[in-house]
């Protein structure tokens, strides 16, 4: 089942001689379950179709399905309602919230989201990302890999139906990184969620189950052999 | 709140120096009030004890008690319900070492401004009267002989009566005569129908006098004419009017400070779908917990304050006046917080996180 579909999607920024094509003509489908990594270097215009998804940016042209509804030109407020329902962050700096414990951290998602999560399933989440022992730390008490795993499971809060993640390891060591890559595989299949990284390490794309370039603001998709 | 209160508990000493800020400015509105009110007592609490409703004064007075000179068959001229006569002269009271500055009332014992008596017996005699119990304070016991400044005459303290004071001084109360001696000293006989004003209780009723040479005024008027009265009350209404925008300028910039060292938590929580309203609701939510704490501290200080303060100092605590001024004061507070509301509301997501 296709949960996102962008159609002839376009991004500029500015206009005349200071005209930017920040992202070219781009079409992109994603799938329940599926774990898509989008590589590029920098400045490539990766970002920008991650936020575009996000409805954090509204494309030049083009159009953005979310489950099957057209999200391009909604309010921001609506946007922000899709966010939140539908769509998990995951950042490259923590996005943790300094002055809350981790518990605190999706209790505040529990009150923005109306508690749409049981406590079986809190407790299910906790377990799965390995931060029950965590729950009463503060983000400043933990280790770049715990932050890490605890914005996951912020992000899976309510099981929404797309996490983007933004160089989700940037500030991990291997072992870490490759650590938190094989949660956020396991976490797209258990849950049948649909992954979308951005990330400039290749090292880390042989969890994904598709992977595209982006140099730019073109969009391709690479053909390989999937081994994981 | 759920955000406000976590985040007031982590980060318990910067919280604590905004509610010490708050705490320190309401402290001074309400002491600054109590002061006011104390003020404002020892000018007119005397006046406020007969329930009066107007005073009767001389035209050519211009609303001044001192100035104002009528006589007692004047009254024939005044309708009213309740009609009192009222003598008044300034003096310096002596009795051996102890001195003080008075306001002599001349009165009639049958008229309703005659005060009741806290401690020893009403006048009965010439030169007996009930003094101002804060002449206590200034060393008068009962049985005083007190020597005046102006005549050769001696008063004798009969009985202390409680809120006697009018324009910061103790009031005497005597009768007539004895006013008269006080007053005219051995001119007293060719003076013996001269008061100053007519004091009026009209329960609802018009007030007419048949002389134009008198004027009716309403009693709240005749106080705000006390001199210096209504400068002074100005004053202390001014600076705790000015403390109110200190107390909101100095919780927009603590709140703007904190909210600008925040924006990228709060992009990030705009990112992942968190409203304006959710986290502009936080922050007004904060300045009220903040303001609330910082107001109740201010105001127990100021009680504990005035428990301790010798007497001499006139400070006077009106609770109504300063629950009106804590609730302003928390009000102006998250007017403060307005300037932070904007700042999150103006808030990109993308650019706090770095899109």
């Amino acid at each position: 089942m296709t949960v996102l579909q962008l159609k002839d999607v376009e991004k500029t920024f500015g206009s005349g001689r200071k005209k930017v094509e920040a992202l070219k003509k781009t079409n992109f489908s994603a799938e329940r379950g599926e774990f898509t990594a989008i590589i590029g270097p920098s400045g490539s215009g990766k970002s920008t179709l991650l936020t575009i998804i996000g409805g954090l940016l509204t494309p030049s042209d083009g159009s953005v399905n979310v489950n099957g509804e057209n999200v391009t030109n909604l309010k921001e407020k609506e946007r922000s309602h899709i966010r939140l329902r539908e769509i998990g962050f995951i950042l490259q700096a923590s996005n943790l919230v300094p002055f809350l414990t981790v518990a605190d951290q999706l209790r505040l998602l529990d009150k923005v989201k109306k508690g749409n999560m049981n406590k079986e399933q809190l407790e299910e989440l906790y377990n799965d990302l390995g931060i029950a022992d965590l729950r009463e730390k503060h983000p400043s008490d933990l280790s770049g890999g715990e932050r890490q795993r605890v914005a996951i499971a912020k992000a899976l809060y309510s099981n929404p139906s797309i996490i983007l993640a933004d160089e989700p390891t940037a500030s991990l060591d291997s072992d870490r990184a490759y650590e938190v890559m094989e949660l956020l595989k396991n976490e797209t299949k258990n849950k049948q969620t649909t992954t979308i990284i951005v990330t400039h390490d290749v090292r880390l794309v042989g969890y994904c189950d598709k992977v595209y370039r982006m140099v730019d603001g073109v969009l391709t998709e690479e053909k390989r052999e999937i081994n994981n | 709140m759920f955000l406000a209160l976590n985040e007031i508990k982590k980060n318990k000493l910067r919280f604590a120096l905004v509610i010490g800020v708050l705490m320190l400015v309401s402290y001074l509105v309400f002491f600054l009030s109590g002061l006011a009110t104390g003020l404002q007592d020892m000018n007119r609490e005397s006046i406020d004890k007969w329930d009066s409703t107007h005073m009767v004064l001389t035209e050519e007075s211009d609303k001044s008690l001192f100035e104002s000179s009528m006589s007692i068959d004047d009254k024939e001229d005044v309708d009213a319900a309740d009609v009192a006569i009222l003598g008044q002269v300034n003096a310096i009271a002596r009795s051996d070492d102890q001195k003080a500055n008075v306001s002599i009332f001349g009165i009639d014992e049958n008229e309703f401004i005659m005060p009741n008596v806290t401690e020893g017996e009403a006048f009965s005699a010439d030169n007996e009267v009930i003094a101002g119990d804060g002449l206590k304070d200034d060393g008068f016991v009962l049985g005083d002989e007190i020597q005046l400044s102006s005549s050769e005459e001696v008063l004798t303290i009969v009985g202390f009566t409680d809120h006697a004071r009018f324009s910061a001084a103790p009031v005497l109360y005597g009768d007539v005569d004895t006013f008269h001696r006080a007053k005219f000293g051995e001119a007293a006989d060719q003076n013996e129908d001269h008061i100053n004003a007519f004091v009026i209780r009209s329960n609802g009723e018009s007030v007419n006098v048949e002389n134009d040479s008198l004027e009716v005024i309403e009693t709240e008027t005749f106080i705000k004419n006390l001199p210096g009265y209504t400068e002074q009350n100005l004053t202390l209404t001014f600076m705790i009017y000015f403390l109110f925008v200190v107390s909101a300028v100095i919780v927009a910039i603590f709140l703007y400070v904190l909210t600008v060292q925040k924006i990228s938590m709060f992009g990030v929580m705009k990112a992942q779908g968190i409203s304006n309203g959710y986290l502009s609701r936080s922050v007004v939510a904060q300045t009220f917990i903040l303001a609330s704490v910082g107001v109740m501290i201010g105001f127990i200080l100021a009680f504990i304050t005035g428990v301790f303060l010798p007497s001499a100092v006139p400070v006077s605590f009106d609770y109504i006046t300063m629950l009106f001024y804590g609730i302003v004061l928390i009000v102006v507070a998250i007017l403060g917080a307005v300037f932070s509301v904007l700042t999150i509301i103006r808030i990109d997501p993308l650019e706090a996180i770095g899109g």
